[in-house]
């Protein structure tokens, strides 16, 4: 495949064809080395700031606008799950100078000591944060971690549907209760993830998402096996596409997830508009904070990007490109009137206390857990 | 033996040998010891040697056949297999008779299109599925209408078991035609002349000549198509509903969302275990045939 491709450029370049050949056929024979070897002198040139993100987590101006103040280079990797970012890394991959995991993953990562501590006094914009959102209980004080934005678990919904059949969107009973599920049944579906499903269970009944007792999860797990005829898939991707076309009208999922649907609903002109909002139980907050990976080059140039995505200007990009929640409350004049007033994004402060985050289960916790999980499928 | 055709055999043979020993043995090898190991509190496995002594257990294997799910998980992924098989092969067959039996001009462009969704990723072949068998689709609307006629209630067809069987037997289909289209294009056309001459009539023809003939080919499809069923984790992922659990499914969960790898090795070397043993069946079978 190399080869071939050299070949081929060689053929197209006129300019001394003899010397770029002689490279090119090193670059094949050196391979790897020589490539990492070209990039790190390219780094050395100019500054490079590398950034592993969530897919479509930072707005497009933003990022431009920080290369420009910064005089710098900004790369970007992106993963789609906490899992597989944390397997990357465990597989060996470095040189990263910023990650954004969830809450449960940056007390994964703390603990396994691959975080290099925040130095505050080089964010001025710290001030910005909401303290609500501050010290938290996977990271206490924000030694490793600054909060980015978050999501909540929710549920999104047809909302002609939901009030030609009567069914009350604001309560986990809509996915749990068969006596509403009755009436759309083949029509919902619920996230394929162990922990948020039984974490939406836990609430319904009136506990802690966190909670580890057996008994409980247990009675969890006899509500979502009641529940499971009636919904049509476990599903963690294609519930937005569903949801805008009209073949499912309520789906469990994240509220950045929902705020997609209901603009893609919009534009496309449905005779229907999709709503979300969060349970009134209760529900699953994940925050997704900055943090510096120890196997980063360049902790100066981490801290500065971090300082101006603390900006309340920078900030609020992101909410009203993807209708994040955002922890900073310097952004809020920034955002879109429409988001703010939306309580599924900017909880009040009744919903807000009903809010968890989730915290990482032990191993045992973890086997157990995942033994339900196939029980429920099977049945 | 000739040391020149003996060294040949060691160039030939070598290569291959030595990439599966890399490539099968060597990590079927680490797997085996995963699965003794404990899980890391964070992914992973827990060290090996834990204050001087080996950190083994048995505990997977305990937990795996303490009580039937695991085994019904197998047994589900069994039958999604077999069916599958099964279907392709009552599908391939004919195609594969009709490409073998054509005109060598459009015997190539035949094979060309069977080869042909190839050409685009898997992936996008099932997600067009899902709009295939949406209950917006015109199929759908055509099937639930005639079901609607004798007064049936109108089914789902996406995410279900048959929505998996679909995915499953499309992206299989060349696996099976390709093998039997080599086998029976082999076969001598002057082996059904003289069955005809001796009178026999078109079925006798094909269930005592061509069928017979064509089971190397039927053997070798049928592998084809049910070892990678057993282990599909995709096609149930996306088009499969509430139930639709395979094996496959289970371990991509130890590994990504439990982070249990010791578990989810036993797992994979039960799944070994099990294609090994239908791997030998079908050539003791296959060999039993060929002596008789």
């Amino acid at each position: 495949m190399n080869t071939f491709l050299t070949a081929k450029d060689t053929k197209v370049h006129k300019g001394n064809p003899g010397f770029v050949f002689f490279l090119r056929a090193l670059c094949v024979l050196c391979g790897k080395s020589f490539l990492v070897f070209w990039f790190s002198q390219a780094a050395l040139a100019a500054d490079v700031l590398h950034l592993y993100n969530w897919n479509n987590y930072i707005s497009a101006q933003t990022m431009e606008r920080f290369e420009a103040e910064c005089n710098c280079k900004v790369v970007q990797d992106y993963y789609s799950d906490n899992e597989e970012m944390l397997a990357k890394l465990a597989a060996g991959a470095s040189g990263y100078d910023i990650l954004v995991p969830t809450g449960n993953a940056v007390d994964a990562l703390i603990r396994q000591g691959a975080l290099r501590p925040i130095d505050k006094t080089q964010l001025p914009n710290f001030r910005n944060l909401n303290p609500a959102y501050l010290n938290t209980a996977f990271d206490p004080g924000n030694r490793y971690s600054v909060p980015y934005a978050y999501t909540l678990t929710l549920i999104g919904y047809n909302t002609e549907k939901m009030k030609a059949l009567g069914i009350p969107a604001d309560t986990w009973a809509a996915i749990f209760e068969p006596r509403y599920l009755v009436k759309m049944k083949g029509r919902v579906t619920v996230l394929d993830s162990q922990r948020e499903l039984m974490a939406a269970a836990l609430k319904y009944l009136g506990y802690s998402a966190n909670d580890t007792d057996e008994a409980k999860w247990r009675q969890a797990r006899d509500l979502i096996i009641r529940a499971k005829p009636y919904w049509a898939a476990f599903n963690a991707s294609s519930y937005i596409k569903e949801l805008t076309i009209g073949n499912i009208w309520l789906a469990h999922g994240y509220s950045s997830d929902m705020f997609q649907a209901v603009q893609d609903a919009k534009k496309a002109g449905r005779p229907f508009t999709i709503g979300y909002s969060a349970p009134k139980e209760g529900a699953v907050l994940s925050l997704d904070s900055m943090v510096l990976h120890k196997s980063g080059p360049r902790p100066d140039l981490a801290h500065r990007f971090i300082n101006f995505m603390l900006d309340g200007k920078n900030s609020a990009e992101l909410t009203n490109l993807i209708g994040s929640g955002n922890p900073n409350l310097d952004a809020m004049p920034f955002i879109k009137p429409e988001i703010v007033a939306n309580t599924a994004i900017f909880p009040d402060r009744e919903r807000l206390a009903k809010l968890e985050m989730l915290k990482d289960l032990d191993r045992n916790k973890r086997r157990v857990l995942s033994r339900m999980w196939t029980e429920i499928k099977l049945r | 033996m000739d040391k020149g055709v003996r060294l040949l055999k060691w160039l030939t043979g070598g290569p291959p040998f030595l990439f599966l020993l890399a490539f099968f043995v060597a990590p079927s090898l680490i797997m085996i010891v995963a699965s003794f190991r404990f899980p890391g509190e964070y992914g992973g496995l827990a060290p090996l040697i834990a204050d001087g002594k080996a950190n083994l257990t048995l505990e997977t294997y305990r937990f795996f056949f303490s009580d039937f799910i695991y085994t019904q998980v197998f047994i589900k992924s069994f039958v999604m297999a077999l069916a599958t098989t099964l279907i392709c092969l009552i599908m391939a067959y004919p195609v594969a008779l009709l490409i073998a039996r054509s005109s060598k001009k459009f015997r190539d462009l035949m094979v060309l299109l069977v080869v042909l969704p190839f050409a685009s990723n898997f992936l996008i072949r099932v997600y067009a599925w899902m709009i295939i068998l949406g209950p917006q689709a015109a199929f759908s609307r055509m099937i639930n209408g005639a079901l609607g006629l004798f007064g049936f209630e109108p089914v789902a067809l996406l995410f279900s078991p048959f929505a998996v069987l679909v995915g499953m037997v499309y992206v299989h289909l060349p696996f099976m035609v390709l093998p039997l289209y080599t086998n029976l294009e082999k076969h001598d056309p002057v082996l059904l002349d003289a069955a005809q001459d001796l009178g026999a009539n078109a079925w006798q023809r094909f269930w005592r000549v061509t069928w017979p003939l064509s089971l190397p080919g039927v053997y070798s499809g049928a592998a084809l198509v049910f070892i990678p069923v057993l282990g599909m984790f995709a096609i149930p992922d996306i088009l499969g509903g509430t139930g639709d659990i395979l094996i496959g499914n289970l371990i991509k969960d130890q590994l990504l969302g439990t982070r249990d790898w010791p578990f989810g090795s036993t797992l994979s070397i039960m799944l070994t275990l099990v294609v090994l043993a239908c791997a030998g069946l079908a050539m003791w079978v296959s060999r039993r045939r060929s002596y008789a």
